[in-house]
């Protein structure tokens, strides 16, 4: 079957940034052109590569598509699958996206130990990828542990002047609750070997442990829940695990940043949405109240903490806080406005936080200080710089036309049909995002110019290529996030029928009944029919 | 719906298919201005597309206007729908019901829409020419292009506001004119108080937007839809519901569409500028004066007046948040009408009297009177643009003065722009036969109406309250207006330094540039500036009749009433007959053309005209200094709003950085330090307890160990001995035991 073509096409994009990683290993570092090069030409290739896969998705199925596997550690029952539903794939696509931007932005930014930094960049990329396309959950975890050794280097050797403290920081932090989710995928794996009788790690019998898992004591269940949850909660991050971000994102260099912000937030999120919910749907419903509260925080304090920043690469990390509260807000309605607003989000932030930090690398490449009272007035001299960081502004704050408004208003939305005065709660932040992020700008943009900034330059060519794709997109999911919302609209579909399964079975307008039927009972069998059938137990393409 | 083309294909024989050309002309415009302005650098270009966009659109506007005029009345509606926008899935709404709306990118043009893209593309227009000559010193520099392609996006997003077939287009346009707004307030960018107008008016209007949202979420959960013509059509039948259960509350439906209605009023405030969100606008002329004109004037704050208009299926039946709204409308018309009256700024007694003239708007709205509320939209787009394209020209002849005490006796310098003012002064004041004497005089009445109830005053002393309101703030309209008037064109031209009563001051600097005070004589302005103020004038003056009360039917016919029937909703089965026309109608028509404005409108011709030295005025300030010095200074609500809002919320960030610094991440660093401390606790257990007792058993195994060491001595006489002394004691045991 060409299935299999297509799942080594896959393999192919997400391990060819590692690949050339490991040719550029062999040319000798002080030909910085090749190496450059290579980088983008590895990136690019990859990013190219990942192209059809948005348009040979089967938008009809909820199934993991492209799903391969083969025996890995037969003993442990480990087993090397690999596969995407919509979610993954959309973020894999994000990935794949952002890496050349990545690249591109280090160009001459990064003079120094130049080959060590790209041959990170690119190890980074592919383990990102990995994370998305892996169906098993110790692969997952290995993709989830690799993923933190290049960026512990990309901020610890090329970071600012506290990059080691920043570098440590996010390397235990992250690491502390990586340990606590290997001890909960354990324990799950143990309980499955007792209950089952099988060694398997894969992400669909973990899944299917959710009844199994909702028959243990209330104690076991809220443990295990919470390992999974503060090791998501510490990568989105939630508030109070936030703390390392503004470190990170301070310390780092440009193109850290920007993976940061663009896709390592998301691993926390997509922590969420593909383990903590479906494994453990009654478990989180018990600690929903916090968890909701913990997002509100999350929305209102990044904001207000934001607000007063004098750093812009600060600010902008805490405005990432809000509006991963607001993404946390939209999962935990737990209805489809909610989980497809927060996936909108995520991407939108991987689109326009990216911008934001470029903007903010672009005035610390030619003034070296990025400290909102040292500029003003910037429009006179740089109105294509100014323009693009307006538009990259207005994406941030959820202005329509532009991509954030769609995320934000399904979730609010979704959030709104689940807990009314939370969403009224969330909707406060959205003036609060529009103060912030106007302050900055108007104290960056407008106002009298100091001669010294009158220096500055506008945009170079390589510049607006970097932002261009950015814009382009922005745009595009602003006016029509159709594709997208089609691509997620069947996963999120199943996501609903796992964690919330009642919610197809409401009544609905003769109109909309065959729409309902299609979406809430595809691949389920009537309640109560058979003992072993479950929710999750889907038609999966083999 | 589930086409999955972007562009329709076009074609000729459906005459519908060129409808989404109205809003995208503008926005081609917008783009080729944009990209093209700062590369080119013609202005003759620049002034090309962004005027011939508009008059596009204004012509295809007529063009659908004349074609829903043939059509018969009920089916006076256009639909173009570009593609689907939302389709987001299952959503569970009130009474536990799935849906699956989705909501489509598409247009509506229909009797109000018509009316709304007249108005918006005709004025605008109109603006956009006379922004070719305002803008004069601007085209000498790269910031021209960008006003005029900023124009060109306000365009399109007040299009897509009115024209848009859903709430969600709505919303869109209304976020869309919100960021022009700001653009267009922060144009003079490197002034200090531009940028901080723009931001006010943005973070306010998000406020306002906070409530729109909310507002329309609900819509959405009860509705299921946010379609209008779906809304509509299924308002009645909800409203026929015993009650409605949303998130475990069972309410009737009033009081479910109350909560909607007052939400969305939120929203109003914010964009149209009432008590307590005002506050953004009187900052907001910080923009270029065409700006003030188009989207603080004309159009733009209007917009939540059309929200209402639109959704008034929802606000008939609301009847508290109609009762709020007129009240809200009443407070405002009297508050920013009283401040209004002290002002010096030419351009802030514009913006007061606007602020003033959309809570006359809400008023109507509030009682029920949708059209009356529209049409005083309209001819207040007329007169109020004319007035500040006039104050544009007054300006700029001026040489960039705003304050109206350097000004004086510009009528002989520029006739044509005192005579436009004079006309929109004597509309705005409500002279009959000008067109404000048919909008204001039909929404004090609806409000009377209320109390009056046919004659009966037994309506509730709401109305009554809000109509007195409503009449002292038309008094200081007219007084206000009359002042301006006398102030700018009559007496003395001050400003070439003829000052005989020293009454100028020195500049203010809200201009954009400094001004110079120097001995030159005003002007006229150039055709492109006069002409468009001088057709805004005529249109004051005789749009009136375009929607003539039923008490002065012999004058016309009440043709924009009727026009907009059929998206009004119908209370119950539809008034048939004749309204009856009272005495009392008569009566207060008279008293306030006769005697109510033209009296306020001579007192300040006696204060500041007949007395070319304002004495009168001087003394009546010196009289009341706390009086004057109150309303000149806004009754300090500015500064109550930094010192009670402002102020906290930058606090209350600053205190919770420190908490996230010291506590927060004070616990993170805090757990590292007791780590670290922890390891060196180890660290000096290891070395001395584990370690040391690895030592001691050392040591101690040496010391034992050295308690046999005298007996290794190496010699072999020792051993012997030892031997020996073995043997014999073995012996001794063996024979003795």
């Amino acid at each position: 079957m060409s299935s299999f073509a297509n799942t080594l096409l896959m393999l192919t994009a997400t391990f060819i940034p590692f690949a050339a990683a490991l040719v550029l290993l062999f040319v000798p570092k002080d030909r910085s052109g090749i190496i450059k090069k290579g980088a983008l030409i590895g990136t690019v290739l990859s990013f190219v590569l990942s192209i059809p896969f948005f348009f040979a998705y089967d938008r009809t199925s909820d199934a993991v598509q492209w799903a391969q596997s083969w025996s890995w550690i037969p003993s442990l029952g480990v087993r090397f699958s690999v596969g995407m539903d919509g979610i993954s794939l959309l973020l894999w696509l994000l990935t794949t996206f952002i890496g050349p931007i990545a690249i591109l932005c280090s160009w001459e930014a990064i003079t120094e130990r130049l080959k060590e930094y790209y041959i990170w960049l690119l190890v980074l990329q592919t383990a990102m990828l990995g994370v998305f396309i892996t169906q098993d959950m110790f692969l997952f975890y290995v993709f989830w542990e690799v993923m933190l050794v290049p960026m512990y280097f990309l901020i610890g050797i090329w970071g600012g002047p506290q990059k080691l403290y920043a570098a440590i920081k996010l390397f235990l932090y992250t690491l502390a609750g990586s340990v606590l989710l290997l001890v909960a995928v354990l324990a799950i794996y143990f309980l499955q070997a007792k209950t089952h009788g099988t060694l398997d790690f894969s992400l669909e019998s973990f899944q299917a442990m959710a009844p199994v898992i909702a028959q243990q004591t209330k104690t076991y269940q809220t443990l295990l829940a919470l390992a999974f949850f503060v090791a998501f909660a510490i990568k989105v991050p939630m508030f109070p695990f936030h703390t390392w971000l503004p470190d990170a994102h301070v310390q780092a260099p440009t193109a850290g940043s920007v993976i940061l912000a663009g896709i390592l937030l998301k691993m926390g999120t997509y922590g969420f949405v593909r383990f903590l919910l479906p494994i453990f749907p009654t478990a989180v419903k018990d600690l929903m109240p916090w968890f909701i509260a913990m997002s509100l925080i999350g929305i209102i304090y990044g904001a207000l903490v934001a607000m007063i920043q004098k750093d812009m690469k600060k600010l902008v990390a805490y405005s990432s806080v809000s509006h991963l509260g607001m993404c946390m807000l939209g999962i935990f309605a737990l209805n489809p406005y909610g989980f497809k607003g927060a996936l909108f989000q995520m991407i939108n932030h991987g689109i326009s936080t990216p911008g934001l930090f470029l903007a903010v690398a672009v005035v610390y490449d030619r003034r070296h200080t990025r400290m909102i009272a040292d500029f003003g007035g910037l429009s006179e001299t740089m109105p294509i710089y100014s323009t693009i960081f307006m538009i990259m502004t207005m994406s941030s704050i959820g202005l329509p036309l532009l991509n954030g408004f769609i995320g934000e208003l399904i979730i609010l939305q979704g959030s709104f049909q689940a807990f009314p005065w939370a969403a009224v709660v969330a909707t406060t932040g959205i003036i609060l995002g529009a103060a912030y992020m106007l302050w900055m700008f108007q104290r960056v943009m407008f106002g009298p110019i100091s001669d010294v900034n009158r220096k500055m330059t506008d945009l170079t060519p390589r510049e607006m290529v970097v932002f261009a794709p950015l814009v382009i997109m922005a745009v595009w999911i602003g006016l029509y996030p159709r594709p997208l919302m089609e691509i997620m609209d069947r996963p999120v579909a199943k996501l609903v029928r796992q964690v919330n399964p009642d919610y197809y079975l409401a009544p609905s307008a003769s109109s909309d009944q065959e729409k309902a039927k299609r979406e809430g009972m595809q691949g389920m069998v009537a309640p109560g029919t058979d003992e072993n059938s479950n929710l999750t137990e889907t038609s999966e393409e083999k | 719906m589930n086409e999955s083309t972007l562009i329709p294909l076009i074609s000729a024989s459906q005459p519908v298919s060129y409808l989404w050309l109205i809003p995208f002309l503008p926005l081609f415009g917008f783009l080729i201005n944009g990209l093209t302005g700062r590369r080119l650098r013609n202005n003759q270009w620049v002034n090309g597309i962004a005027l011939g966009s508009v008059a596009g659109s204004f012509l295809l506007s007529v063009f659908y206007f004349l074609y829903l005029l043939q059509l018969p009345e009920s089916s006076r509606s256009l639909h173009q729908s570009l593609w689907t926008w939302f389709d987001v899935g299952a959503a569970q709404i009130a009474g536990q019901r799935l849906t699956f709306a989705t909501v489509e990118w598409a247009y509506k043009f229909d009797v109000l829409s018509a009316a709304m893209a007249l108005l918006v593309t005709g004025a605008g227009f109109l603006i956009h020419l006379f922004s070719t000559g305002y803008m004069e010193e601007e085209q000498k520099d790269f910031r021209y292009y960008r006003f005029m392609a900023y124009l060109n996006l306000f365009v399109f997003s007040m299009l897509n506001l009115v024209l848009g077939s859903n709430i969600l287009m709505m919303f869109l346009g209304w976020e869309g004119v919100g960021l022009c707004s700001y653009l267009l307030i922060g144009f003079y960018f490197n002034k200090t108080y531009a940028g901080d107008a723009a931001k006010k008016a943005f973070v306010t209007n998000r406020i306002g937007d906070f409530g729109f949202m909310l507002g329309f979420f609900l819509i959405f959960m009860i509705f299921g839809s946010l379609d209008y013509d779906t809304l509509m059509g299924s308002a009645r039948s909800l409203m026929a519901l015993p009650s409605i259960t949303l998130f475990g509350h069972t309410a009737a439906p009033t009081f479910w569409m109350n909560l909607i209605g007052g939400c969305l009023f939120v929203g109003a405030m914010g964009k149209s500028a009432q008590i307590p969100l005002y506050v953004w606008l009187p900052d907001a002329m910080a923009g270029p004066t065409p700006v003030s004109a188009l989207i603080h004037a004309a159009t733009m704050v209007t917009s939540g007046l059309y929200m209402i208009t639109r959704l008034n299926f929802i606000f008939v039946n609301a009847p508290a948040a109609l009762h709020l709204i007129l009240f809200i409308g009443a407070l405002t018309a009297l508050l920013a009408a009283s401040m209004g009256l002290a002002q010096y700024d030419i351009k802030k007694v514009l913006a007061y009297s606007t602020v003033s003239q959309l809570g006359f708007m809400f008023m109507g709205m509030g009682a029920g009177a949708f059209t009356a509320g529209m049409f005083h939209v309209f001819t207040h787009a007329f007169f109020k643009a004319c007035l500040f394209l006039g104050s544009g020209s007054v300006i700029m002849a001026c040489h960039h003065e705003q304050d109206m005490r350097n000004m004086g006796g510009l009528r002989k310098y520029m006739p044509w722009t005192f005579w436009s003012m004079l006309l929109s002064t004597f509309a705005i004041a409500g002279i009959f036969p000008f067109s404000g004497f048919f909008s204001k005089d039909e929404i004090l009445w609806k409000v009377f109406e209320g109390w009056y109830e046919g004659g009966t005053y037994e309506g509730s002393t709401l109305y009554l309250s809000a109509w007195l309101m409503g009449m002292v703030a038309a008094f200081f309209t007219a007084f206000y207006m009359m002042r301006l008037i006398c102030m700018t064109f009559l007496g003395n031209y001050r400003g070439g330094g003829e000052d005989p009563y020293h009454l100028t001051v020195p500049g203010d600097t809200h201009g954009h540039d400094a001004h110079h005070v120097g001995t030159h004589v005003p002007h006229e302005v150039p055709w492109n500036m006069w002409v468009p103020v001088f057709i805004l004038a005529l249109l004051a003056v005789g749009s009136g009749f375009l929607n003539v009360p039923h008490a002065l039917h012999f004058l016309g016919h009440a043709y924009f009433s009727e026009w907009l029937t059929p998206i009004l909703y119908q209370v119950g089965a539809a008034t048939e007959g004749v309204e009856v026309v009272s005495k009392v109608e008569y009566a207060l028509m008279i008293w306030a053309t006769v005697i109510w404005a033209p009296g306020a409108m001579a007192l300040a011709y006696w204060f500041y005209a007949a007395d070319p030295s304002w004495s009168r005025a001087k003394t009546f300030v010196k009289n009341y200094p706390n009086l004057f010095e109150w309303v000149h200074a806004r009754f300090y609500i500015d500064e109550f709003y930094e010192a009670l809002l402002i102020t906290p919320t930058k606090r209350l960030a600053g205190q919770l950085w420190s908490f996230d610094t010291w506590v927060v991440d004070g616990m993170v660093n805090g757990a590292a330090r007791a780590t670290l401390l922890f390891a060196r606790a180890s660290y000096w257990f290891d070395t001395y307890i584990v370690d040391g007792l690895v030592n001691f058993v050392a040591w101690l195994l040496q010391q034992f160990a050295s308690l046999f060491k005298a007996f290794q001595s190496g010699r072999v006489q020792n051993y012997a001995f030892v031997t020996l002394l073995g043997f014999v004691l073995l012996m001794l045991f063996k024979f003795l035991g």
